[in-house]
């Protein structure tokens, strides 16, 4: 019973562990964006601050990767699902021998180095352009074209992956019946089968998109002069690491948890009224709880929560705070100079007291002390220079700014 | 002919136009996409490097140069620095894979067997949730995690752990946990596919007739659960080779990773040629190593990727 109980222990403590790994770096990263300091870290905090936001926002090279970087991603959706449903499909239907074949060559994309993809498409595409007697401005050199079908080669795989999960579901016997009453193989296919297939068409898309996103291996060579939103991402990083860097993991955490709450709330709605019964009925008959636990609410209410959350962030303003940090590390930097001052004249006091002439504060060094405390208000007064009568300004401005220095010459006209 | 024989079941089903659209895209995307830009590559790797002029003039015929500069260098000697760079990254790779395998079975086993549907379902929330964060995002979250003012130097030097800060990216142990943690997935829904179609009754078969939970696992998990095991290393292996954002954000500035001397030989010394020499012996030593390891370890290529 004990030894259940540890075991029991063990596995929590071991979870724990593991998604700690898992979510720690992305938290972290998450809070250094809110920090001041200018290396991204937790310790030592300095200001809350939105600042990085800002930077971000502005940072035009970012957003143009970003823009590309959507243009891309559409190419590849638009391609890779088609090509991954054809897959699936032939997968489905070719007898065994050949399918062993086919699915290691299908498969082989994902596991092929991504680099290599990305080379090899660039040479291919180059050559067949320069043999047919192009330039290096026609679409065989263009970043897009390359980057796309580099992509579509490996991201197809991912959706044909999808679309043969939901396929083994498929009950045959439905396209079967639909034809013995008279339906066209091709009608059999669109009636009956992508309707069955659209959850898979839908994540598909959604996961092509994303992996098309954040491609970095295969892009970085394919997309020759241009530049996408993690190849722009990618140079930033290796150039100079800063917090916006960190603030852009926020904006896609942000966007990431609240796409991943939404489609959970879809999922459990959806499967509640397919499991019908009571769990349905708590759905379906009291109106209020339909519309809080209808995905579209939650997805409302949770852009609502983001928005509110860029308003009062924008409005933040820690340039306060900041100032009081800079001044206090000024004021450390001041303290740690006066006291490595006192220390250098101490040395210095001790060091050539041999060869200094007993007893005489003359400064030894060759600043002639002006950096001893005191040692440049006291200069002026030793002067021998100065044989001045007794009021005689001790200042090299003579007096002019004494209370009454000039107001004092008034009564002598 | 049989080739085509094999797709007729296709078009029984589905038609002439959803048939001929199948047969026509996998095509493309086996020809276009995937073989003929390999050949390309491979057959650039056998050539000179030329600049245009001279291409398809007397000087541009095939050559082992390439292939011979990793092995040999300049100066006929061995060509020690690379050498050493490719072993550096199939023994870090391993090490990687290894990890993985050891964070993600007890993982696995838990979501198949150990927790509530409930529990089952938002640890897989929580497992993929961290992946739809770039990489090179997740790259550099252990950049900042590891750097010599960041959090682990923080805590180990607060509580007396060590006295001056670890140089952390120098020694590669940021590279390794980020590499590790890169492809966790990829281990995991392998195995957990494996052993969730183990019986139950199986385990607890073995716990009543007094096994301890380590003899369970090794006698009655783990065989079921090989497949998986062998399919996720397989796929963490071959990513990590190929990874090339991890060990250009995370990598110590003298250690190179492979493919970072293929990037070199395209995007620094423009020598196409070499470059893709260097990116086809990378594909091979992958696969070689691969297969040997299914040798070693007696998995069939047939139980890989189900």
């Amino acid at each position: 019973m004990t030894s259940t109980a540890f075991n029991r222990l063990g596995t929590i403590a071991f979870c724990l562990l593991f998604f700690g790994f898992l979510f720690g770096p992305l938290i972290i990263m998450v809070v250094t964006a809110f920090n001041s300091s200018s290396f991204p870290r937790i310790l030592p905090w300095d200001c809350f601050t939105t600042d990085w936001f800002g930077k971000l926002a502005n940072d035009a090279k970012l957003l143009h990767g970003l823009g590309n970087s959507l243009i891309i991603g559409a190419g590849v959706v638009a391609l890779a699902t088609p090509v991954g449903l054809a897959g699936a499909l032939a997968l489905s239907e070719v007898g065994p021998r050949l399918r062993g074949i086919l699915y290691t060559v299908f498969i082989s994309p994902i596991l092929m180095p991504g680099i290599v993809i990305g080379i090899s498409t660039l040479l291919f595409w180059g050559r067949i352009g320069s043999g047919l007697g192009f330039g290096f401005d026609s679409i065989f050199f263009d970043g897009f074209f390359l980057t796309i079908l580099g992509q579509v080669c490996f991201i197809s795989a991912y959706s044909m992956l999808v679309f043969m999960a939901r396929l083994q579901r498929f009950d045959h016997t439905l396209t079967e019946a639909a034809l013995d009453m008279g339906a066209t193989p091709a009608q059999a296919f669109t009636k009956i089968l992508l309707p069955f297939l659209r959850p898979a068409i839908f994540s598909s898309a959604v996961l092509a998109f994303l992996a098309s996103l954040e491609n970095y291996n295969t892009t970085v060579f394919s997309i020759v002069a241009e530049s996408t939103f993690t190849t722009e991402l990618a140079s930033k990083v290796r150039l100079g690491i800063d917090p916006s860097i960190s603030a852009v993991a926020v904006v896609i955490i942000a966007t990431t948890l609240i796409g991943a709450i939404v489609h959970e709330a879809y999922q459990r709605r959806a499967q509640a009224l397919a499991q019908g019964g009571a769990a349905a009925q708590a759905i379906l008959a009291n109106p209020a709880a339909a519309f809080i636990r209808h995905p579209a609410t939650v997805g409302a209410l949770l852009l609502a929560l983001a928005g509110i959350a860029v308003y009062y962030g924008k409005g933040h303003d820690s340039k306060a705070c900041e100032q009081s940090i800079l001044d206090a590390k000024l004021l450390e930097q001041q303290r740690l100079q006066d006291e490595m001052r006192a220390r250098t004249q101490q040395q210095q006091q001790q060091a050539p007291a041999p060869a200094a002439p007993a007893g005489s504060a003359a400064p030894s060094t060759p600043f002639g002390g002006v950096f001893a405390p005191g040692g440049l208000g006291g200069a002026p007064a030793p002067a021998p220079a100065a044989p001045k009568p007794a009021p005689a300004p001790a200042t090299p401005f003579g007096g002019v700014f004494a209370p009454d220095g000039l107001s004092g010459g008034k009564p002598a006209q | 002919m049989r080739l085509l024989y094999d797709f007729k079941a296709l078009f029984d089903r589905y038609g002439v136009g959803v048939g001929s659209f199948v047969a026509v895209v996998i095509s493309l995307w086996v020809f276009i996409l995937i073989l003929l830009p390999q050949i390309a590559m491979i057959d650039m790797s056998f050539g000179h490097n030329l600049p245009p002029a001279e291409r398809g003039g007397p000087n541009d015929v095939y050559t082992l140069s390439n292939y011979a500069y990793f092995l040999f260098g300049n100066d006929g000697g061995f060509n020690t620095l690379h050498l050493t760079i490719m072993a550096k990254t199939v023994i870090a790779s391993v090490v990687v894979t290894v990890f993985d395998l050891i964070l993600c079975y007890p993982i696995a086993y838990v979501l198949a067997h150990g927790a509530k549907p409930q529990a089952a379902r938002l640890m897989i929330i929580g497992l993929i949730v961290p992946y739809w964060v770039n990489e090179v995002l997740r790259a550099f979250a252990f950049r900042i995690l590891f750097g010599s003012t960041g959090l682990v130097n923080g805590v180990g030097l607060a509580l007396g752990l060590w006295s001056d800060p670890i140089d952390f990216i120098r020694e590669d142990v940021a590279l390794y946990a980020g590499l590790t943690y890169a492809y966790i997935l990829l281990m995991i829904f392998p195995i957990y596919n494996a052993i969730e179609a183990l019986d139950r009754n199986q385990i607890e078969a073995a716990r009543d007739m007094g096994a301890s939970w380590w003899r369970i696992h090794w006698r009655v998990v783990i065989p079921m659960a090989k497949p998986g095991i062998a399919s996720g290393s397989t796929m963490v292996f071959m990513l990590t080779t190929g990874s090339l954002a991890a060990p250009q954000i995370l990598g110590g500035p003298s250690n190179l990773w492979f493919t970072q001397l293929v990037y070199q030989w395209f995007n620094e010394a423009s020598n196409w040629a070499r470059g893709s020499a260097y990116a086809v012996i990378l594909v091979a030593v992958c696969i070689l190593f691969t297969f040997l390891m299914m040798r070693v370890f007696k998995v069939s290529i047939g139980e890989i990727g189900r």
